[in-house]
């Protein structure tokens, strides 16, 4: 039970940044003017018992613990004196530990910023929204002349994020687990087959199953036929609606 | 004159219009007037969803566009709509490297992982995978590494209006609260 205790601690940090905020905080230390000895050893304390724990170290802890102790032994050198340079000394003599504390300060402010954020992914998760209704039916028949592709992998994506959380609130109140897999090639058949009249589809429809493996499936399909060009995905507008066409003498799809 | 129900047309636009929501601009399309007006008209609407508590709707913007969502406070009964209400929230590391790329984009993965002392390839392919983040460009020099920003569905996933609606990043720690503390105990302390 310990044992998993120590763990959780440990895998709590994101990184050795994370870990040395989290050493000022507890000892209750001005981060301007870090006790260089006692923080190292509070560090290698920590590096000891994930050590003991044998967990796996990364690197990174491994490269402060020697940053941590570069700046410790620096501290203790003799301060250079030098009577010609005592005129700047006040304002030019370096402190060791600079680099470490800006670095530190820098992390803190987004560290603070991923709270921010936490807050308001809570505050968004309460809210939601419906897809846009289906208007097709006053469409004017305009088939949109053959433009440039112009979706990108950030739309397609976009557009399967946006899928994937209708899908939540479409879900079926009681499910059974079932595994099913459905072979890539059999999905890309199949989006030929639907587009095979030639008619424009939403992107959209071509996810007619609400089930994830499904989706995900049929999302690959679509990219696979988007590479092999046998469909044509267009958008009119960023962020708007993407449709899918099949591609003329694409009405096989071969060669797999 | 003809009275036209201009807060209900919107109200009907706004609904067809889902998720996607509309700007300003596309709804002074769709109503034939002028954009000042559009704004009189989302704030009239926005005024009759507040102040009727016995509305579930209220009218946002969110990522640039004005769309209809349901209010806060009847979240618990949406919830109870769906199997699991828990939706993937993004994790610390994840958080961590998207706040970074927000104020600091465009910005390449080994100056973020800089800033965070750790690697932080899981994280990008995550955000990546969420539609959160994308490759904005390559930045000069060798190696020409991937610059990364954030998406509209970022905004959309964190409420936002715009990219500047940001909160600000603290630019000094605030320290000085830290030393008042301080002073306050030892001045409590030579009292004594």
């Amino acid at each position: 039970m310990e044992y998993n205790e120590y763990n959780v601690k440990i895998d709590a940090f994101e990184g050795p940044l994370d870990l040395l905020l989290h050493l000022i905080n507890r000892l209750e230390i001005d981060i301007y003017d870090i006790p260089v000895a006692e923080i190292t050893e509070q560090y290698l304390l920590y590096i000891h018992t994930m050590k003991e724990l044998r967990l796996d170290i990364a690197s990174e802890y491994l490269v402060m613990a020697a940053t941590l102790l570069a700046i410790k032994s620096k501290m203790l050198l003799p301060k250079h004196e030098d009577e010609s340079e005592e005129a700047f000394s006040f304002e030019e003599e370096e402190d060791p530990r600079d680099e470490l504390v800006e670095r530190l300060i820098e992390y803190k402010k987004f560290k603070e910023a991923a709270v921010e954020f936490k807050h308001l992914e809570e505050d968004r998760g309460l809210i939601y929204t419906k897809p846009p209704s289906d208007l097709s039916e006053f469409a004017k028949e305009t088939q949109s002349e053959k433009n440039d592709i112009n979706v990108t992998i950030y739309d397609m994506l976009a557009a399967f994020q946006k899928l994937m959380r209708r899908r939540k609130l479409q879900k079926p109140l009681a499910t059974r687990v079932t595994r099913q897999e459905i072979p890539i090639e059999k999905r890309m058949t199949e989006i030929i087959e639907l587009l095979g009249t030639g008619e424009r589809k939403r992107f959209h429809d071509l996810f007619p199953v609400p089930d994830r493996s499904h989706i995900v499936v049929t999302f690959l399909a679509v990219l696979e036929l988007m590479k092999r060009q046998e469909i044509l995905v267009e958008q009119e507008q960023n962020f708007a609606e993407i449709f899918v066409t099949a591609q003329k003498g694409a009405d096989k799809v071969g060669n797999y | 004159m003809e009275i036209i129900n201009w807060k209900g047309i919107l109200e009907s636009v706004l609904f067809a219009a889902g998720d996607e929501g509309l700007s300003i601009k596309q709804i002074a399309t769709v109503l034939e007037v002028e954009e000042l007006r559009v704004q009189e008209i989302i704030h009239e609407l926005q005024l009759d969803y507040e102040k009727d508590a016995n509305r579930g709707i209220m009218l946002v913007q969110i990522a640039g566009v004005f769309q209809l969502a349901t209010k806060k406070e009847h979240a618990l009964y949406l919830k109870r709509l769906v199997e699991s209400p828990g939706t993937a929230h993004l994790s610390q590391a994840a958080l961590e490297t998207l706040a970074i790329i927000a104020y600091k984009q465009p910005i390449t993965r080994v100056e973020i992982e800089e800033i965070r002392g750790v690697k932080t390839e899981r994280p990008l392919q995550t955000l990546a995978s969420r539609a959160l983040i994308k490759e904005v460009g390559r930045a000069e020099g060798a190696g020409r590494a991937y610059l990364y920003g954030t998406t509209k569905e970022f905004l959309d996933y964190f409420g936002l209006k715009t990219i500047e609606e940001l909160p600000p990043l603290p630019e000094k720690i605030d320290d000085e609260e830290v030393q008042d503390e301080a002073d306050l105990f030892f001045e409590k302390f030579n009292e004594l």
